[in-house]
């Protein structure tokens, strides 16, 4: 146990409020492919959302960073990672997304936090059937 | 009276052969311009532009253009323009840049800063000249490109911007 | 470029740093006020098997039912309210519905029944409401309080009389419930089990998973500095590496990875393994209590680590977050409270929502 005076001293309330302090959004996404049996790599998978960027935004407006943080290849589920200023971007492009490889293919937004903390826990994926 | 504000980009089309420039026409532009507009701002942007986006001048002998688009986003064809490399005519392939010279919010400013600006062009070129004849021809032109003698001018660049201006009246 | 597409809607959060010895200290007010968890996880550094005490804690979490197509004017009955819901406290939340879109229901253990529905059933259901916080120019949803234990709508009032006529002839609700009852005392299992076997009802228990996470980095905290600042991480910083651990992100990526640029925030150690466990369903506020005074405990002992960390995580689609606070889902709805226990008993709360929601407690 720490000594009695020092948890005294560190007892002081202390309560803050943030704003927008958060600088990103995460979205947690799907791709769904019409051929399944087509496999794809996290590079992969960010060349073909900045290959969408640059067809609704063009050069200038796709030039902005984001981070695949993690892709699993056998569901296609992602999280992406992106400063708020390109969050309606990155979402309006992944709407727009229609095929890969010449093959019709569907982005699916599942959730969209500003914490990421909060995409490990989605009460709409509760099932209990 | 509400209108819809735009915004006229007065550029020049800088070549390097000047006899290439009689190749050009109001649909080599605005085609080479929306390609580029989309090409560095997408479809999204290209949309944005399309709305009241024209060629509303270009003057094949000085390779004087302008361009008229609304005035929320003259910022998307400005970015753009530097991003052509050429210009794509009657099968010929005209290497050129655009040099954006002035923006105004009405064919009048543009005009007005386009006389000065050819004015300076001509004091320039007066420095230059080498023979007597030429020095005349330049200083003639300088004496009859000013806003107040426009009224008795024979020049075929003025009397387009009245045809223009005529057109801009209607509209407001 | 496009300035209009750059714009964000608002999130806030709240981070509190006090001491659970601290008399003052509103930690027990903030998990009880918070209704409807969805989900606990425990993430415990240098740790490799769950201690056996806080595993029974883990286990004996309240079980809750799942009751299909039940109509919402039960919740009112006489027999519910005196027979089920005054032996203890009962907490009920509409399932599958989704807040932004269908009629959501929820019945606090304060004995208040909160409707959050659309224009045309408010209409309909001819209840006095108010109009939703959360509405653009054009009023499309409505919140209805009914409030049982208030005098005016008391049993057998006129008030109460019309809810169940609302609710029973004039636009009779239906939905699945989520139902769960902490008991106070006693063996009163029975009045809540002859009120369940009237309807179609399936008995649930908290689904708990435990992992065990291998070598990660882990950012240095200091109890005394709650904002970060000078060298430390901020809340931020430290909540986005909290669920790049839960949900297994690689946390130690170079500057030059195409694919994503994330890093554990510096100054950083690291932990050669971590406990994570977390808990699943209807949970009750009071059985996430008993879960933080168990862990309040894990210091009693030695041990190596000098921080561990407990997550809730909120029902999205609840009508409320903390207390009766008006809940929305707009992009996640999410609503989620954080602990950050220290071994001197000193904690941080970090409290989060997103846009439709108030500013938490």
């Amino acid at each position: 146990m720490q000594p009695t005076d020092k948890m005294e001293e560190s007892a002081i309330y202390e309560r803050r409020v943030f704003k927008n302090a958060s600088v990103y959004h995460y979205m947690k996404i799907a791709l769904i492919l019409e051929n399944e049996d087509k496999r794809m790599n996290a590079a992969h998978f960010k060349q073909l959302i900045i290959s969408a960027l640059k067809d609704l935004y063009g050069e200038i407006g796709a030039a902005f960073p984001f981070d695949v943080l993690k892709f699993e290849e056998n569901t296609l589920t992602a999280v992406l990672r992106v400063y708020n200023s390109g969050l309606v971007k990155l979402w309006s492009a992944l709407t727009l997304l229609g095929s890969y490889q010449n093959e019709p293919c569907a982005v699916q937004v599942k959730q969209v936090s500003p914490f990421l903390l909060a995409l490990s826990g989605n009460s709409r994926e509760l099932e209990l059937d | 009276m509400v209108r819809f504000k735009s915004r006229y980009l007065l550029c020049e089309v800088c070549v390097s052969d000047q006899s290439s420039l009689q190749l050009l026409d109001d649909r080599t532009v605005f085609s080479a311009v929306k390609a580029a507009v989309c090409h560095a701002h997408g479809d999204y942007g290209a949309a944005l532009c399309s709305l009241s986006f024209a060629v509303k001048y270009l003057n094949a002998h000085t390779g004087v253009v302008f361009l008229r688009c609304r005035k929320s986003h003259y910022r998307l064809i400005w970015s753009a323009l530097p991003f052509i490399t050429s210009l794509e005519s009657r099968g010929q392939r005209v290497p050129c840049f655009f040099n954006c010279l002035h923006i105004g919010g009405t064919i009048r400013t543009c005009q007005k800063f386009l006389i000065r600006y050819n004015t300076q062009q001509l004091h320039r070129m007066l420095r230059h000249c080498h023979t007597e004849a030429e020095r005349l021809e330049v200083r003639r032109a300088v004496m009859s490109c000013s806003l107040k003698s426009r009224g008795k001018e024979e020049e075929e660049e003025e009397e387009e911007f009245e045809e223009e201006e005529e057109e801009w009246g209607e509209v407001v | 470029m496009f300035t209009n597409l750059e714009k964000c809607p608002r999130n806030l959060l709240v981070c509190e740093k006090s001491c659970f010895l601290n008399e003052k200290s509103r930690h027990d007010i903030h998990v009880a006020k918070h209704y409807f968890n969805y989900k606990v996880s425990v993430l415990i550094p240098e740790c490799g098997v769950i201690p056996s005490r806080l595993r029974s804690v883990v286990n004996g979490f309240t079980k809750y039912y799942l009751v299909r197509d039940l109509p919402v004017y039960k919740l009112l009955e006489e027999e519910f309210l005196e027979k089920v819901a005054s032996k203890g406290s009962i907490y009920a939340l509409s399932y599958n519905t989704k807040i932004d879109q269908d009629n959501t229901i929820a019945l606090l253990p304060t004995g208040q029944l909160i409707l959050s529905v659309d224009k045309d059933t408010y209409e309909e259901l001819g209840l006095e409401g108010q109009v939703s916080e959360y509405n653009h120019r054009q009023p499309m949803r409505y919140v209805v309080t009914i409030d049982v234990t208030s005098k005016s709508v008391a049993l057998g009032t006129k008030r109460y009389k019309r809810a169940m006529w609302a609710l029973k002839e004039k636009m009779p609700l239906r939905s699945d419930f989520l139902l769960a009852r902490h008991n106070i005392a006693g063996d009163e299992e029975g009045a809540l089990q002859s009120f369940l076997s009237q309807h179609n009802c399936k008995e649930l228990r908290p689904s708990v998973s435990i992992q065990t996470l291998k070598d990660l980095p882990c950012p240095s905290l200091d109890p005394a500095s709650l904002r970060g600042g000078g060298e430390l991480c901020d809340p931020h910083q430290f909540l986005e590496w909290l669920g790049a651990v839960t949900i297994g992100v690689k946390c130690d990526n170079e500057a030059s990875n195409f694919v994503s640029t994330y890093c554990c925030p510096e100054p950083q150690g690291s932990i050669s393994q971590a406990l994570l466990c977390t808990v699943t369903g209807l949970l009750l506020p009071e059985d996430i209590h008993s879960l933080l005074e168990e862990l309040r405990r894990y210091f009693d002992e030695p041990k190596f680590t000098s921080w561990l960390s407990v997550t809730v995580h909120g029902f999205a689609d609840s009508p409320i977050s903390w207390g009766t606070t008006e809940h929305g889902y707009h992009k996640g709805g999410e609503n989620f409270y954080s602990f950050v226990v220290f071994k001197n008993q000193d904690y941080w709360l970090h409290m989060g929502t997103g846009t439709n929601d108030g500013c938490p407690p």
